[in-house]
């Protein structure tokens, strides 16, 4: 029992042990002060100032936030964000999933495969965009000239110039590139299942199907909470992918919302406005966040 | 309320240390945008071997261009000269982000045969903050063996708008992927630069003169909106032109497939230099009765940003780049066209009548005066570039038009 505490007696100098850890957390506490928390309190005290890029800022109070109430075209693209967000988290978890169960037993050659499944993941996003804006253009791209070699099209497809097939080929292109990393994250919880609870199941006669259905699915809660709340704030945050591979278009079908604060910022020079549209994406971020975590949480929790 | 320093100083410099890492301390720092990059290195070169005072160049990309010369503006440290897109000129001075130069401007012996689109633009409650840098005008490039190929003169250039769209007509009957027009219809500046001469020269406007509203319902500007989606429906464009977002601006030209496209000067040199093989001509942008034709006067002008704190220096480095010696034996002779009227016609442009076109046509053009052009124009996605798609590929003109009217004026009123 401390005594020191429950008598509430000045506190003891530190001992040589917390002062090694406070020492240890150090560096991550002023990385997280530098990096994090003066961007974040810089953010949120230009977001109450007319801001513009060139010229004098001055304070504005609430002014950025209600116009943003007004603005339809941030709730445009919030919406689009949330859409995307909707159809790419279940696919990429999906994929994820399979390509986990896949490649999860250590049988040979398991490692090429997991290195080809992660490998993307390592490529920038812009760089990755870059490459598939390759790919996907019409006149030089491979996927056209693939198709037209076969005779299975007459003439170039336009992968980026409408809207529905402009989106689903931004879907393509980051299941490819992000279902690497979540791949990763529910690999690591499949194998964090005790094998012994395999074995008794398989004593029993569980098939793999059941063995899945029943062990691996329910002991990966936790897994399953952090690789869906990463892959939604994720999305949320999409940027480069629409930037370099449709800039908003076709006729501004694929603005997402980050996409709308980075025009706000430099197209329209008004920097505080795009600072208050970035909080109030955090708060959006953090309710869903928390949400996510709360529905996803485990009885133990 | 007043803004401690330091906090716009630390916000600022981020941004900065990438951009400004190029140059020494005691060097003239030039920013240029990469566009220019072909000419301004060998400016550079040329004023570093034969003068004391050293200038050190950073090319910055186009597309940041901007934001980086306001983020160093703002973070007090900004280059001491910049050359930038003629069109940023006011939005730059009315922030007041510029040095003001018009007494030096003056007194320059040549300044009446400056560029007068350029000195428009680059003044602002009367005062003057830039000179002209470079000149760009927009031409209409068509190919001369395709001409020949579709039984059309090629010495005879369309004279209006509907010519231009029946000799489309004929190119594209040749066939084997020959198409007669091609345009960036995913790039807003692309389009300001190439579309509204036609517009102009037919006695149409998208803006008032003075900048502050928009003038989109007008004959002139339907017309053309009306043939690029007639010629886009027929199939006289190829399907690339779409979506190009101005990465392929001279491109499709330049496979020798394309009979006709919108361009400016310095496709001339380009042409020359790197497709000798492809023999093409050069005509005003016309408009709806033969004789009129108008152009869009283009390129950068040179200012020294606010909170320089080598002024001396940099005009007289401003002032060397506008002399005779550096206009024609720099300029002009590795293709540009010179800024100063009075060097219009020297010993390079004598060489080739295409020069002379391009000149007259950048002196004779247009260039709008606001301080939205950013928005407007050339933001991918602004109500310009989605007028254009929707009137040529998309709902048709009337609606495109009437939806632009609310969406320009919203951006004008802010």
């Amino acid at each position: 029992m401390n005594i020191a505490a429950s008598l509430r007696l000045p506190r003891a100098p530190l001992s040589r042990r917390e002062r090694a850890g406070y020492a240890f957390i150090l560096p991550c506490v002023l990385f997280t002060t530098v990096f994090f928390l003066v961007p974040l309190a810089m953010t949120l005290w230009m977001s109450f100032n007319h801001w513009p890029l060139l010229g004098k800022p001055s304070f504005a109070g609430l002014a950025n936030y209600l116009d943003l109430l007004q603005d339809e075209s941030f709730w445009g693209a919030l919406w689009f964000t949330t859409r995307y967000t909707l159809v790419v988290t279940p696919a990429i978890f999906l994929l994820a999933f399979a390509l986990a169960l896949l490649v999860h037993r250590a049988v040979r050659f398991v490692g090429i495969f997991r290195t080809a499944f992660f490998l993307p993941v390592v490529i920038g996003m812009a760089t990755a965009s870059l490459l598939w804006w390759w790919m996907f253009n019409d006149q030089v791209g491979i996927f056209s000239a693939v198709l037209m070699d076969l005779g299975l099209v007459d003439e170039p497809v336009q992968w980026l110039a409408e809207t529905n097939s402009a989106l689903a080929s931004i879907v393509v292109m980051v299941l490819w590139k992000a279902a690497g990393f979540t791949m990763v994250i529910l690999l690591v919880g499949m194998q964090a299942i005790p094998q012994d609870l395999y074995e008794a199941a398989r004593m029993d006669g569980a098939r793999w199907i059941q063995q899945t259905r029943y062990i691996t699915i329910p002991m990966m809660r936790r897994t399953f909470a952090l690789a869906l709340t990463m892959s939604v704030i994720g999305s949320y945050l999409a940027f480069e992918q629409f930037f370099v591979l449709t800039k908003g278009g076709p006729m501004n079908s694929t603005i997402s919302v980050v996409h709308w604060i980075y025009r706000a910022s430099f197209t329209y020079f008004k920097l505080g406005y795009g600072a208050a549209m970035s909080v109030v994406l955090l708060l959006i971020l953090l309710v869903l966040s928390v949400i996510q975590m709360y529905l996803l949480r485990d009885d133990n929790d | 309320m007043k803004h401690p320093n330091w906090l716009r100083k630390t916000l600022c410099g981020l941004g900065l240390a990438f951009a400004s890492h190029a140059a020494l301390a005691d060097d003239i720092s030039f920013w240029a945008r990469a566009a220019d990059a072909g000419f301004v290195e060998p400016l550079v070169k040329a004023w570093n071997a034969g003068h004391p005072n050293k200038v050190s160049l950073t090319i910055i990309p186009g597309d940041d261009f901007v934001t980086k010369l306001g983020t160093s503006i703002a973070g007090g440290s900004p280059p001491d000269v910049v050359a930038i897109d003629l069109i940023f000129v006011p939005a730059f001075a009315e922030a007041g982000q510029l040095t003001e130069i018009g007494s030096e401007a003056k007194a320059l012996p040549y300044y009446k045969s400056l560029s007068a689109s350029h000195l428009r633009l680059a003044e602002s409650g009367g005062k003057q903050y830039a000179v002209p840098f470079s000149a760009e005008g927009s031409v209409l490039l068509y190919n001369k063996k395709l001409f020949k190929q579709a039984g059309l003169d090629p010495e005879k250039p369309p004279q209006t708008l509907a010519e231009i769209e029946a000799a489309a007509k004929k190119i594209s009957a040749l066939g084997k992927g020959v198409k007669g027009f091609s345009f960036s219809g995913a790039c807003g500046g692309c389009n300001i630069f190439t579309l509204t001469p036609y517009v102009w020269a037919a006695g149409g406007d998208v803006l008032s003169p003075d900048g502050k509203k928009e003038t989109l319902d007008n004959p002139a500007l339907k017309n053309v909106l009306a043939t690029y989606r007639r010629m886009w429906e027929a199939g006289y464009m190829p399907s690339a032109a779409k979506t190009d977002n101005g990465a392929n601006f001279i491109n499709t030209f330049l496979t020798g497939k394309v009979g006709m496209v919108g361009s400016g000067a310095f496709s001339i040199g380009l042409l020359k230099k790197d497709h000798p093989e492809i023999d093409f001509g050069l005509t005003y942008l016309p408009g709806s009765k033969a004789g009129q034709w108008s152009s869009f006067a283009g390129g950068d002008s040179i200012a020294i940003p606010a909170g320089s704190k080598r002024k001396k220096d940099a005009w007289e480095f401003i002032s060397w780049c506008l002399s005779e010696e550096v206009q024609v034996e720099q300029f002009a002779k590795n293709g540009s066209i010179p800024v100063r009227e009075d060097l219009a016609n020297n010993a390079y442009s004598k060489l080739d009548n295409r020069f002379v076109i391009a000149s007259t046509a950048m002196a004779k053009g247009k260039t709008p005066y606001t301080t939205h052009f950013n928005q407007l124009f050339n933001d991918p996605n602004g109500p310009w570039l989605a007028m254009l798609q929707e009137a040529i590929f998309g709902k048709g003109v009337d609606p495109a038009i009437k939806d632009a009217k609310a969406r320009f004026t919203k951006v004008l009123s802010q």
